[in-house]
Order: structure tokens, then C-alpha cells, then sequence
């Protein structure tokens, strides 16, 4: 049976070290009992094959838009996720040891946060020396005495855990501060499961979906006793963070609302949601804004990314912050040296899961071991800092090596040197097949009322390049996904749907918070914007390229109409308006490719897209899967259309073309697909306030001032097509262009939905619609201006509107656009001091 | 001898401010040499839930907020206590060598040698370099008293620094203080706590106030005071030692205690975020009145 695996070619590309141990092949290079199934699965699909089903994966991973760091680098350079399709697997006997060292190894570290924070006997008792804690940069003496309630204060545990040459599973880190991973593990899984399918469903791998279920119990158990639903959030550092896709990857599988600091704020001593509905009180916080940072007054002052007075309502136990402020002290590479002392002092046992040696530099003999043997340990900061990041001694030059011994010796108590452990391989498939590749496994814990719950499974991270080194399972790795074979079958599917608050929560809805609907109102309105200025600059470029007759006046006169239109509309001044524009006017090639897509220029329609992709993203987690393929559909031609610059113009129409479908296809998805909450109805608003403006600016542009007729039929035809309702006014009116047809169309028929009157019907019906709008039957604001509106349009005149002045401007036509220019704007002002008025800047007294 | 305190803070702001988050280290802590009569704090605008704690130090932390609009945010901590002289202690306090209570302040595990073991590290403010080794070096001779090493330290800060308040900010490093021998109170406070924890010895900051007298024949002026810091040094079976560089002194029935911690950073009077406000000035206004006994 193994020689039948071996027979297929594995060994060709799968040559393994000598001194590694390999996940899957023993010592003979046999396939492990455990790898059998699996391994022939993947042999009777090919390599070939599986190299496309990783590709596969990755297209799936691409799409859902998970990503490490995507948007955050300062280069706009993304960085999707990498996944290895070749799951890492552990048979379930070896778990059964691993969970038992996990869950002793979670109970240890929680005692010892109960310790640090509560009665310090660890110190007082030399179990871990005074220096150690004193001096640890993550020792908060602000949380100091605070609780949560119940025996659990650590509440998510992660552990980095690598296979020595020896065969045993070592410690290498502990995360207790905001382990991230367990949503990209469950994100791994439901790629890997949906491109192996048949694989997974026979692998009888234990299924992840009850962790998460764990973790709601467990975050539900520590609210505060007066919380009889609580309500839980996920704070977040924002956008930028690197892990930030996981935030709203897990805020929005578990129910719960995605907030920054700025969206939270402290009064009376509890925490309170900024929602659209007025304050929400919040019961439970899942913090991933690292602890210092949580509160300006009592930790960093110069935090941007806290709440103030968020600890002292934690300290008066209103609000349970998950882990708690203080739990980075954990994260202190010097505490492993202590913990078999500590697990006989605490649990009377020996410590089932053992950390890669380490020795702590602030003891002399250790030191002295340390300075000694540099060149084979990894060095680590007791406190991570951007100065000091772990090195591997055996890379160092002898300088380096001798500068590294000054440090320590200098600061001897800020080091630790850790045994490098020479981690196993497992397979991973590339273009040129199976490749033997350094692991790392990242674990997860949860607390729940009646212990830890470890997930069956985990992510796992594989070395970029063959006979790579790892030290983290960041920088540049590749993750894979994890199983741990059950004895027993398992149910079919890994479940994705929600498995925590649920849906139908009224709460969910009410609270959106104001700053995720401004996003959502700006999403709305920059693509709006950014559709508008598309087709404006399209009419343009279409003037230019077909049938373009530089004799004819009229022909010039209309062409540089629209070229101004182009610069007046997108707001790229001083372009075609400017005072010395004749040059510009003969050759407007290069202006027109720079509106399109030059990124740096405001009003640009790259310029547009960006925002709305990056407003868009403030609130990945509101948007379905398919409408963020579109997003990243906006956010990959944003990428690619530089090469554009010096081909003709055709070429740009195209590319213009391509954007408008990609931007329809964003309005039709959330038409279609988003319900009819306070999130669409703020998109929705904003989307037709945008395009209500162009209408009213695309009119004053052009027809405030009287053209000759034959210049007036040009460019209402360019128009029409900008409006995109060429093909309606020609059923109407047959195909002669006339202005006051022209105007009914775009201003006054109701049925058509690119006409002004539609866009102020709509705004009319969405105002009333607003959250706590109205106070005592009178109307709000924003009701009583787009009635204006609505009056307005009702009572206008054609005849009336059409009417010059001596100087040749319609006056009449353009006091009223101007007014309705000005209902418009104080819409969108009066919708934002309502909803989303922020806190003036905070800062420090 | 028994003194009656009011210390006010007031921030104009050139524009609105519309909340604040306000933590105080304003009302004096109790010590074995003081006994605190009465404390209270006044806010302007009217406070809103106000609670008094013991932080990680012991000192009495005040947690309020401010809820209205307000241009002007004034503090004021009217305090009175009773101080007696430590001349009992400083009779105790010859004979212990450094490099004795050094010794005992890394290996005795009594409480109050724990406790006070944590003032022999760095904090933020103060971090021990050779700078400061260097220049502490010449009063730490070998088996000379930790008494007169202190001492003699505390005199040559007096005497070698220049008290300068517009030279340093509450963020100048100690170095800097060191190099250009000026600064303030706080700096020379952390410039000797600083040279102290190089020796592997314990010492601590402590914020308060020091009773000045005005010059023969003339009235004291209103608010003339000013907030004051030293430093204090742990001295085994005696307990803690206060001394003051800025005036030459072992602390007498002068010096009131607010609080006390590694450094300045762990006893900041006042301290808050606003949402709004601008620009800002600021006014301090202290006055130490010595009351009838």
C-alpha cells in the first residue's frame, strides 16, 4: 500500500533533510498511517491537478478578499493570503495530547494573570523573579486589582506550536494579548473544504464551526451581571491593521458589530456604542487594538485607536474587555523558564506541553549560557519593540554577534535566548509538485464557563521557500489548514453560517455605528460620483475619436463645451478652464488620460474609486461576498491602467467602459442583494444625492447658457448618453434633439430613474425613513428640504425655464438649479450633523 | 507643625471643549510623618461620576469626567494635614552601608523589602545609564553608609545644578538634564533617583509641597507657592528617607506629601483627555499656609 504512494513519483520533488522530521514520511519513507488516506486522495489527483486547486484556493481566498495587510501598506501594494491546499494532519491520538497540554498550559497562564494582576505571590514566592514583571513593559499597573468576573481572565489563548527532530510537539510563543488566526483558520478550511471537496468530506477531519460557538458562550459568560442579552463587539485598530481582514471576517460570521475606538465611548462609567439610534450600551468587548492603546487617559496618551475612561469602567466591572487590559505581560518569553515550577506550585503537575528552552538573561548564569552559545539560539525581546525583533544567532556575522552581546550584557534583563528549534516539514504542493516545507501551528483557546475549549484544528503555517528557516508565522509565510482525524465520522459540511448573536437580533441592526454608516453614505456617493464623472469624460473622449471634423465650428464649440464640462463636473480645475487652455483645447490627449487616472489628483476617477474602495473596506464587514468581489474587481483596475498612459484614446474608452459595468454591477448588487436596513438606506441616499447633483451641475453647465441651435443638438446628444438615456428619448421624441424634451427627460419625468425629479422622490421617501427624524410630528431638516425640492420641480415651467436674457444666459434656469444645488448640499449637511457628528479631535490635557 | 493646602490648575481653551476624562493625584496620600486632616477637590464645571481610588502606589487617584461645554476647566484641591519632623528615623538611618542594602533589597523576602524593591528599576522617565553611574560614582565609595552617600549626592546636585525652569520640558530625558546640569524640582528629583538605581538601590519620586517663607519684614503673596517634587530613598529596618536636592535638605516638618511612584509619570497632579479645545493655557496656583497648633 505505501509503495503504491511511492510509485507515483513523491520522492523525485520530495527529498527530505536528514535531520528533519517529516510530518508525513517516516524515517524509511513510508507515508505516515495517518497521511494515507489523504496522500492517496491527492495522488490520484495529480500534482498537476492539485497546483490548480491551490490556485483555485487562492482565486476563492482573492475573491472573499482575504487578506494580510491588503490596502494598509503605505505603497498600496496588496498582499493577499497565501494558502497551501495540503492540509497539516494530526491524528487524533496525538491531539488528545496536545489538547490536554493546551488546556493545562491555558489554565497555568490564566492563573498566572490572576496572579500577576490580583495578589503577586508568584514574586512574592521567587516562582518568577520580581524583575521579570517589574520590568516588563506589558506589566500595566493601571489594570492592576481589576477583575473579570468568574475564574477565567484570560479568555483567548493562541500557542505556536513546532515539531522538534525528536518528535515532540514544543511551545515555541504564547499569544494571551489578541491572538489573531482563528478566523483565517476557519477561512482556510472553507477554501480548502470547497476546492477538495470529496477529499474533506472523506477525511473525517473534526469540524471548527463548534469553536466558535464556544467563544460566543464563553464571551457571553463573562458580561457583566446586569447584561441580560449583552451585547458584544469587536474593537478593532481599523482598516490599516494588518490583521484587520480577520476583524471583520470574524465580526460579522459571529454577529457582532465591528467598532473602532472612536465609535465607543465611556459615560457614567459604562461603555456605550455611537450607533445611528442614539447610544447603545456594549456589555463585552473582543479587543485586537493591542492593550496600551485601549485608553488615552490611564495608558498611552497618545493613543489614537482607545477610548477614554474605557479602564475604569472595566475596573468597576461594567464592561468585560476580552482579554483583559494587562494580558500582554503573558507574552513574556522570559516566564517559560518558570512555568514547570509554576505548574507543580499551582496544579501539582509537570507541565504536559513543554516551551522550547529558554533561558532568561537576567540571571547571571543564564546570561553567561546565553552570551556563550549565541550562535545557535534565537534571541528575543521580553517585551516586543519595533527596535529589537528576534534574531536567529546562527545568522548573525561575528559582528553582528558581538554587537548582539553588548546589547544583552547592557540590558541583560530585557533578553531571553531560546532553543531553535529545527521545525518538522510537511508537504506543500508547488508548480514543480510536493515539497517538503518547514511548519509552524498556531493553536486557539477559548474560555468557557466550565473550562477551555481548545479548536480541533488550528492554522498552520509552511516556510515561503524549500529549507527555509520560520521564527513567527508572519512575515512572508504560506498557511495551510489543519486537521485532526477523528475516530468517528464527522458532519458533512464545515457550517459558515453565523454562530453567534444572530441575525434576526433587532440589536444588530440598531446598532450600526455612525461612523459605518458615513462609510456606507460615502461609498454611495464617491461611486456615484465616480460613475458620473465616467461617463461625463467618456463623452468627451467619444467627441474626440469619432467622427471628429476640426472645420466645423460648431463641432469645435461643442467638443470644448463638453472638454470643459469634463473639468468643470469632475472638479479637476483648472484643466480645460483655464485661462491659457487654447494648447490644451488642440490636443486634450493627455489632460483627459490624466483625469482618468492619475490617483494623486482630486476629483480624478481614480481618485474616486480608491475612495470608495477604501471606504468600503471601514465596513468590510456589512458587505456580502459577492459585492466585495466587485469592490476588488474596482480595486484591481485601479491597479492595473497605468500601463494606459500614451495609447490612444479608444483604448481609454474601453477601460472607462469596463469601469462603468464594474460600478453597475455594484449599484445592481446592492439593489438587489443588501436588505432594506439602515446601512442601504444610508448607501442609497448617499448614491442619490450624488447623482441628483451631476444632474443639477451637468444642466447649469451646459445650458445656462444659450448655444446655437446646431451646437445646442450636438451636445444634448452627448448628454443623453452621458445620462445614459439616449435610447428612452429616442423612443419618446423620435430623433430630433430638443432642449425642452431634453429637459422634461432629465428633470421632470418620474418614471425615468436618471431624471432629477426620480432622484428627489426617492430622497424624499428615505428621509422620512431616518432614524428618530421626526420629533413630535414636525418635520426634520432634511424632510423639509428635499420638499422644497419636490415643490420646486413640481411647479416648474419649461417655457419659463427655457427663457434668455439679454446677456444670453437662461437666468431663470439657472436660479433654480442654483437653489436646488443648494436643497442638495444641505441635505448631505444636514444628514451628517444628524447621524454622523464625530467627537471633536481628542487630545491629550 | 500643621498646614492648610489649596492648589488650583486652570485651563483656558481658545475653543469648546466638549467633554474631558480627568484622572487627579491631587489629595494628599497619609504617611507614617503625616496625618491628613481633610481633602477635598472643587471642579469647574460641575463634575460628573467622580470616584476616588488607592492606584497600584497607594495614592488617592481621583477618576472624573466632564460632561458640559466649557472654556475653562479649573481644579482646585483644598487640603489640610499635620506633619511632624522625622528626626527619629535619621538618628536610625547612619549606620547601613550601600553595598549592604543592596545586597539585602536582591535577596531578603520580606514584604517591605519587595515592596521597595521595585523603586531599584527603571521607570519611564528614568532610565539608568552610565552617565548617571558616572556621575553618582564619586558618592558611592566603597563601604561609605548609604546614608552619607545619599547625602552627599542630594549636596552635590544642590550645588553643581542650576534651577532654570525654562530650560526643560516635562519630557526633556535625564541625560540632557545631566549633561547641562539645569532643570527643575522633577528633573533634579529623577536625576538623583536615576544615579541611585545604578547602585542597585531603591529610590522613589514624590510630588507635594514645601512651606516657603517670604523674606523678613515682608507678606507672603497669595498663590506665591509653587508644587514641588524630591526623592526618597529605602533605608533597611528604617523605612523610607526623604531628601531634597532642589533645597539642600532631609525633608523636615516642611515638605507635604501628595504622592508618590517611580517617577513623575506615576504621579501626574493632573491629567485628562479633552474633545476639543484648541489651544490651551494653563495656570497653577498654589499656597502652603502653616495653620495655629
Amino acid at each position: 500500500m505505501n509503495t503504491q504512494v511511492t510509485q507515483t513519483g513523491l520522492p523525485n520533488s520530495y527529498s527530505l533533510r536528514a535531520d528533519d522530521y517529516d510530518e508525513m514520511l517516516d524515517s524509511h519513507g513510508q507515508v505516515r498511517s495517518h497521511w494515507l488516506a489523504l496522500m492517496r486522495e491527492m495522488e490520484k489527483l495529480g500534482s498537476a491537478e492539485m497546483e490548480l486547486r491551490r490556485k483555485q484556493a487562492l482565486k476563492l481566498l482573492r475573491e472573499n478578499g482575504v487578506t494580510y495587510n491588503v490596502y494598509g501598506d503605505t505603497d498600496g501594494s496588496s498582499r493577499p493570503w497565501q494558502l497551501d491546499p495540503v492540509p497539516l494532519i494530526i491524528s487524533g491520538e496525538e491531539w488528545r495530547d496536545i489538547e490536554s497540554g493546551l488546556l493545562q498550559r491555558a489554565e497555568l497562564l490564566n492563573m498566572i494573570l490572576a496572579d500577576l494582576y490580583g495578589p503577586r505571590e508568584l514574586t512574592k514566592k521567587n516562582l518568577l523573579p520580581h524583575e521579570l514583571i517589574y520590568n516588563h513593559g506589558g506589566f500595566l499597573r493601571a489594570c492592576d486589582q481589576v477583575k473579570l468576573p468568574g475564574h477565567h481572565q484570560l479568555i483567548m489563548f493562541a500557542a505556536d506550536l513546532a515539531r522538534g527532530p525528536d518528535q515532540k510537539m514544543w511551545v515555541i510563543s504564547d499569544r494571551t494579548q489578541a491572538p489573531s488566526g482563528a478566523g483565517y483558520a476557519l477561512e482556510n478550511r472553507i477554501a480548502v473544504s470547497r476546492v477538495l471537496p470529496s477529499i474533506f468530506r472523506q477525511s473525517q477531519a473534526y469540524r471548527l464551526a463548534n469553536f466558535f460557538k464556544s467563544m460566543h458562550a464563553g464571551l457571553t459568560a463573562i458580561a457583566p451581571p446586569h447584561a441580560e442579552s449583552p451585547r458584544i463587539v469587536l474593537l478593532t485598530p481599523g482598516p490599516f491593521n494588518e490583521t484587520y481582514f480577520e476583524h471583520a471576517y470574524l465580526a460579522s460570521f459571529l454577529g457582532y458589530p465591528l467598532v473602532q475606538g472612536e465609535d465607543l465611548t465611556v459615560r457614567d462609567g459604562y461603555v456605550w456604542l455611537k450607533s445611528l439610534t442614539g447610544l447603545q450600551r456594549v456589555d463585552v468587548i473582543i479587543r485586537r487594538v493591542d492593550d496600551t492603546y485601549c485608553d488615552p487617559l490611564e495608558l498611552r496618551e497618545d493613543s489614537r485607536l482607545g477610548i477614554p475612561g474605557l479602564l475604569e469602567a472595566a475596573r468597576r466591572g461594567n464592561v468585560a474587555i476580552a482579554n483583559p487590559l494587562g494580558s500582554g505581560i503573558l507574552e513574556n518569553p522570559g516566564i517559560q523558564p518558570f512555568l514547570p515550577g509554576i505548574a507543580q506550585h499551582y496544579l501539582g503537575e509537570t507541565l504536559k506541553l513543554q516551551s522550547a528552552a529558554t533561558w532568561w538573561c537576567g540571571q547571571p548564569l543564564e546570561m553567561d549560557y546565553v552570551l556563550a552559545n549565541l550562535d545557535r539560539l534565537v534571541i528575543k525581546p521580553i517585551y516586543r519593540t519595533p527596535e529589537f525583533m528576534p534574531v536567529l544567532g546562527h545568522l548573525l556575522s561575528q559582528s553582528q554577534l558581538a554587537e548582539l552581546r553588548d546589547r544583552i550584557r547592557a540590558n541583560p534583563a530585557f533578553y531571553v535566548g531560546q532553543e531553535h528549534v529545527s521545525f518538522s516539514t510537511a508537504p506543500c504542493i508547488t508548480p514543480q509538485g510536493f515539497e517538503p516545507r518547514k511548519v509552524l501551528l498556531r493553536c486557539f483557546a477559548v474560555a468557557c464557563r466550565n473550562g477551555y475549549e481548545i479548536m480541533p484544528g488550528g492554522m498552520s503555517s509552511s516556510a515561503p521557500e524549500k529549507g527555509d528557516m520560520l521564527i513567527s508565522g508572519r512575515s512572508g509565510s504560506i498557511s495551510k489548514d489543519t486537521w485532526v482525524i477523528a475516530t468517528g465520522p464527522q458532519a458533512a459540511y464545515e457550517s459558515a453560517r453565523n454562530v453567534g448573536a444572530s441575525t434576526t437580533d433587532s440589536g444588530t441592526e440598531n446598532a450600526l455605528p455612525s461612523r459605518a454608516a458615513d462609510n456606507i453614505f460615502w461609498v454611495g456617493r464617491y461611486a456615484e460620483r465616480a460613475e458620473g464623472s465616467i461617463r461625463m469624460l467618456r463623452a468627451a473622449v467619444r467627441k474626440l475619436y469619432i467622427n471628429p471634423d476640426n472645420d466645423d465650428p460648431d463641432y469645435r464649440e461643442s467638443l470644448h463645451c463638453l472638454l470643459r464640462g469634463v473639468t468643470n463636473l469632475t472638479g479637476t480645475w483648472p484643466g480645460f478652464v483655464a485661462k491659457d487652455q487654447a494648447d490644451l483645447m488642440q490636443s486634450p490627449e493627455t489632460e483627459l488620460i490624466s483625469v482618468a487616472l492619475d490617483e494623486q489628483r482630486a476629483g480624478s476617477i481614480a481618485s474616486l474609486l480608491r475612495n470608495v474602495v477604501r471606504s468600503g473596506y471601514a465596513v468590510r464587514d456589512l458587505w456580502s461576498s459577492d459585492i466585495w468581489r466587485v469592490m476588488d474587481d474596482m480595486y484591481d483596475q485601479l491597479a492595473q491602467p497605468q500601463q494606459l498612459s500614451g495609447y490612444p484614446l479608444w483604448q481609454l474608452h474601453q477601460h472607462l467602459d469596463r469601469q462603468v459595468t464594474t460600478l453597475s454591477a455594484f449599484s445592481g448588487l446592492t439593489m438587489e442583494n443588501m436588505t432594506r436596513g439602515n446601512g442601504w438606506l444610508f448607501l442609497d441616499i448617499g448614491r442619490r444625492l450624488e447623482r441628483g447633483t451631476f444632474i443639477v451641475s451637468m444642466l447649469r453647465n451646459f445650458q445656462s447658457k444659450q448655444h446655437s441651435d446646431a451646437v445646442e443638438m450636438q451636445l444634448i446628444e452627448s448628454l443623453l448618453n452621458v445620462s445614459d438615456n439616449t435610447i428612452c428619448y429616442r423612443h419618446h421624441y423620435r430623433s430630433y434633439f430638443e432642449l425642452s424634451a431634453f429637459l422634461e427627460l432629465l428633470l421632470l419625468d418620474t418614471n425615468n430613474p436618471r431624471s432629477l425629479t426620480y432622484q428627489i422622490d426617492c430622497l424624499k421617501s428615505h428621509v422620512a425613513k431616518l432614524p428618530g427624524g421626526r420629533v413630535e410630528q414636525r418635520l426634520s431638516t432634511a424632510e423639509r428640504l428635499m420638499l422644497e425640492a419636490s415643490a420646486m420641480l413640481d411647479l416648474i415651467d419649461l417655457q419659463e425655464l427655457l427663457l434668455v436674457s439679454e446677456n444670453g444666459i437662461r437666468e431663470n434656469m439657472d436660479q433654480k438649479l442654483s437653489r436646488l444645488h443648494y436643497l442638495l448640499h444641505s441635505l448631505s449637511e444636514a444628514i451628517t450633523a444628524e447621524y454622523f457628528r464625530h467627537d471633536s479631535n481628542l487630545q491629550p490635557l | 507643625m500643621r498646614y492648610r493646602i489649596t492648589h488650583s490648575t486652570t485651563y483656558q481653551y481658545t475653543g469648546l471643549v466638549g467633554r474631558s476624562y480627568n484622572e487627579a493625584r491631587l489629595l494628599p496620600r497619609e504617611c507614617h510623618q503625616q496625618k491628613l486632616i481633610s481633602a477635598r477637590l472643587e471642579i469647574q464645571p460641575k463634575e460628573a461620576d467622580f470616584r476616588i481610588r488607592e492606584d497600584f502606589f497607594g495614592n488617592k487617584t481621583a477618576y472624573f469626567t466632564i460632561k458640559e461645554p466649557h472654556s475653562e476647566f479649573k481644579v482646585t484641591a483644598f487640603s489640610e494635614v499635620e506633619v511632624s519632623g522625622n528626626t527619629g528615623q535619621l538618628g536610625l538611618s547612619q549606620g547601613i552601608s550601600w553595598e549592604a542594602t543592596k545586597e539585602i533589597l536582591q535577596h531578603d523576602k520580606r514584604a517591605e523589602v519587595l515592596e521597595a524593591r521595585q523603586y531599584t528599576l527603571d521607570s519611564p522617565y528614568i532610565n539608568t545609564s552610565p552617565e548617571l553611574a558616572a556621575y553618582a560614582q564619586p558618592s558611592f565609595v566603597p563601604g561609605r553608609s548609604l546614608f552619607d552617600a545619599v547625602h552627599d549626592l542630594m549636596q552635590r546636585i544642590y550645588h553643581e545644578f542650576t534651577f532654570d525652569p525654562g530650560f526643560t520640558t516635562l519630557s526633556t530625558p535625564v541625560n540632557t538634564v545631566l549633561e547641562h546640569r539645569r532643570g527643575v524640582c522633577q528633573d533634579f528629583a529623577h536625576v538623583a533617583i536615576g544615579c541611585i538605581r545604578t547602585h542597585g538601590l531603591a529610590a522613589r519620586y514624590v510630588s507635594g509641597y514645601i512651606e516657603t517663607l517670604p523674606p523678613p519684614g515682608q507678606e507672603k503673596l497669595v498663590g506665591s507657592d509653587a508644587s514641588h517634587a524630591w526623592f526618597s530613598v529605602y533605608i533597611p529596618d528604617v523605612g523610607w528617607l526623604d531628601f531634597d536636592p532642589t533645597n539642600n535638605q532631609i525633608n523636615g516638618d516642611q515638605h507635604i506629601t501628595v504622592a508618590w511612584g517611580r517617577g513623575y509619570g506615576d504621579v501626574t497632579p493632573l491629567k485628562g483627555v479633552v474633545f476639543g479645545g484648541q489651544d490651551h493655557e494653563l495656570k497653577v496656583s498654589v499656597d502652603v499656609t502653616r495653620m495655629p497648633a
